[in-house]
């Protein structure tokens, strides 16, 4: 099988490749990049006026199988992933039962690779049922391909047994992958601590929940060596402590969400939960400095945090709702639009290159030999209608917005999955 | 254009506010005939007990004539987001035009008027907003100043948790009058202070200045829950007793939206003091009540 992606821009940072070139894949490899490549035979890709970049990455999406596929599927998930652009989701194993063995790990395996879409990089939990007391069994989990580990949801309250775990794992490559909220810090709380939540009445969660587990981890993946991966940062400190932790040496990244570059916590006068999400949306202080965190490099990746779920679940009072958005299908456009001024290059490393890098997985880059993982995207706005979703969750506040920047087609291994709008799973592809 | 629905103080203009006050000061002075809501049915949805408030709606809406239906689903049920429209299709269906409404939620009053097609009065929602006690607290400040402008008062307690606090902050800043929060920082946060509102923790050093002060009732469980040492602590600075009731100006005024907590925000000196207005306040309550319902229902006043 080979496919041409025909007249893009296109945008590989590893290569140092910004102009318009084709790019050929054959046999799931890149095998060519060049200009006018011959076409005859091949299963050729538009890309003209559009951008070529290696395949999107998103390291922090939560599929909801097994346990609650009323929210999510695996299937729905990874159509999702494939309509927004990506070629690879890590999913988090806050699932039920949580990915804390292989035999649950393998399961989820078999069932991205029935789907045919995105690849699907399991995160293994770090404790068993993410309950915070029991180590998981990490190098089972690794041989199930398990790619990280992470409690998401959540974090050991207990910090000797999180520095255990380090310890224990020092020895895999993969990294820990930390949700930093102090759970007594944040109590009942449905949004962040700040001049709205008094003046609503509604219970604030301070940004100091979330610094005094990045200070915390930090401190243990100082002391243990570990790689570690902040996910979701969403304060100002935070970020503070991270340029003070690689100061000393730490082996540590990070990762921001659409929706804390984007919106801060002024969203709930109608008391709806269409905003509730963890960590909460901050302030504008906050937001601010996330987004210049984005721009001088102290923020290593994208993700979306995307996390489906029902209508029904969502419409419920603002202490009943669940936490979360679904994000796989306005991440491309919504960076865009919270980061206009951000460069094309340091947009492709975010969304490509770090997440690769992070997993320590494939792809981030176009190189001959490389995997044939193609994410084809242009500056083109359009507005988002959340009933459209392929996900099963249709809550966003980007919902009603217009982006600038949307994914026009999806390769992987070679096989076009996303074009002209449509999901083709990778079965039905001619060879 | 009358309000659909009364959720907070500022869901009033300050022209309309003080239509409200001078419409419940007319009721006071003779009551009105039982035509103004005659027939119109209105429902009293406590999901929360509150023996004063409901029994003040209830006297209210008799008063005007309305058809009274009360209805106490407790905490647990109806609490649901996904019920609220559904119940509020159902209360709409059987002809209810008004709801008084208390819950324990914050929001609500606002979740539930934003799918009622007819009247919401928030009688109480969550630590947010209780709209008609701060009314009824302005009545009594004009009662005894005249005036709003200029007047100095003070907040005093566990403003965090206190929806009477944040209605009484919108409606005072509203009306110029000028408002001082004073309490222990784990009952008071910083971000309190705006809007024109100014946060002090030294109560004495404020009394001698105050044309009112209203006091808030201390909950046991703020210990407990971590936010106060213990009621000496807290007392001793910030309880109004015989010592710092000689500091209080003789034409100052003490309010509390009760119940209060005898020997925790005050002690019994204070509720013998002549300057205490605890019964002045229920009593102004009914007719704020039958004023809102009348401008919620029948819009522009008409003759009383
Ligand atoms: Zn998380």
């Amino acid at each position: 099988m080979k496919t041409l992606i025909r007249g893009g821009r296109v945008i590989d940072p590893l290569q140092g490749i910004d102009a318009n070139r084709d790019v050929l894949i054959e046999n799931g490899f890149v095998t060519q990049i060049g200009e006018h490549l011959d076409a005859a035979g091949v299963r050729v890709v538009d890309a003209s006026n559009a951008f070529v970049a290696p395949g999107f990455i998103d390291m922090h999406v939560h599929l909801r199988e097994p346990g609650q596929t009323h929210k999510e599927t695996i299937a729905t998930g990874t159509a999702a992933a494939v309509a927004g652009g990506f070629t690879a989701v890590a999913c988090m194993p806050n699932t039920e039962p949580a990915l804390d063995s292989a035999a649950i790990v393998s399961e989820v395996v078999r069932r991205a690779d029935a789907a045919g879409l995105a690849r699907v990089y399991p995160v293994g939990a770090i404790t068993r049922g993410r309950a915070g007391a029991e180590l998981a069994p990490y190098h089972l989990l690794a041989d199930a391909a398990c790619v990280a580990f992470s409690d998401d949801g959540s974090t050991p309250r207990d910090a000797r047994v999180l520095r255990n775990a380090a310890r224990y794992a020092a020895d895999l490559a993969h990294c820990f992958i930390s949700h930093c909220e102090d759970a007594d810090l944040k109590g009942d709380a449905v949004m962040n601590e700040g001049e709205a939540s008094m003046r609503l009445g509604l219970d604030g969660s301070p940004g100091l929940a979330e610094d005094v587990i990045v200070a915390r981890d930090l401190l243990i993946a100082q002391d243990t060596g570990k790689a570690w991966h902040i996910a979701h940062v969403s304060t100002a400190n935070s970020l503070e402590l991270i340029r003070w932790a690689r100061g000393r040496g730490v082996r540590v990244t990070c990762e921001v969400t659409p929706h804390h570059l984007a919106f801060v916590d002024d969203r709930f006068d109608d008391y709806r939960a269409d905003s509730k999400v963890n960590p909460p949306l901050r302030d504008a202080r906050d937001r601010d400095a996330l987004r210049a965190g984005v721009l001088d490099g102290t923020i290593d990746a994208f993700a979306t945090d995307h996390a489906p779920h029902g209508l029904d679940e969502k419409a419920q009072l603002l202490s009943a709702a669940p936490v979360g958005f679904t994000g796989l299908e306005i991440a491309v456009g919504a960076y865009a639009l919270a980061l206009p001024e951000l460069g094309l290059e340091r947009y492709v490393t975010l969304l490509s290159v770090n997440p690769a890098r992070i997993l320590g997985v494939p792809g981030g880059s176009l190189a001959v030999g490389s995997a044939g993982d193609v994410t084809v995207f242009a500056d083109r706005p359009w507005t988002v209608d959340a009933r459209l979703f392929r996900s099963k969750g249709k809550n966003t506040p980007f919902d009603g917005l217009t982006l600038p920047r949307r994914a026009l087609a999806t390769v992987i291994d070679g096989a076009v999955v996303f074009e002209h709008g449509r999901v083709l799973p990778r079965e039905e592809v001619p060879a | 254009m009358a309000p659909r629905s009364l959720l907070d103080v500022d869901d009033l203009a300050p022209a309309e506010l003080v239509g409200v006050l001078d419409r419940a000061v007319a009721f006071r002075d003779a009551l009105p005939s039982r035509s103004l809501l005659a027939g119109v049915p209105v429902l009293n949805l406590f999901f929360e007990a509150s023996t004063r408030t409901a029994t003040s709606f209830t006297l209210a809406e008799q008063r005007v004539g309305a058809d009274v239906i009360s209805f106490a689903p407790g905490a647990s049920s109806l609490g649901k987001g996904e019920t609220i429209a559904d119940t509020a299709l159902t209360l709409h269906g059987i002809g209810v035009r008004v709801i008084v409404v208390r819950h324990h939620e914050s929001g609500f009053a606002r979740r539930l008027a934003d799918a009622f097609d007819g009247h919401v009065v928030n009688a109480g929602d969550g630590t947010h907003a209780h709209p008609t006690q701060a009314l009824l607290d302005l009545m009594t400040l004009r009662q005894e100043f005249g005036r709003f402008a200029g007047l100095r008062v003070a907040i005093v307690g566990d403003i965090l948790h206190s929806r009477v606090a944040r209605s009484n902050i919108v409606g005072m800043t509203m009306l110029g009058i000028d408002v001082t929060l004073v309490g222990p920082a784990t009952l008071l946060p910083d971000a309190f202070a705006s809007h024109g509102v100014r946060i002090e923790r030294d109560l004495d050093a404020l009394l001698p200045s105050l044309d009112a002060v209203m006091m808030l009732r201390i909950q046991r469980e703020r210990i407990s829950g971590g936010l106060l040492p213990s009621l000496d602590d807290y007392t001793q600075r910030y309880q109004l007793n015989r010592a710092r009731l000689r500091s209080l100006r003789n034409d100052a005024v003490i309010l509390h939206p009760g119940p209060y907590n005898r020997g925790v925000e005050l002690t019994d000196d204070v509720l013998d003091d002549p300057r205490s207005r605890y019964v002045a306040q229920v009593h102004n309550g009914v007719f704020v009540r039958m004023a809102v319902l009348d401008l919620l229902v029948n819009g522009a006043a008409v003759a009383a």
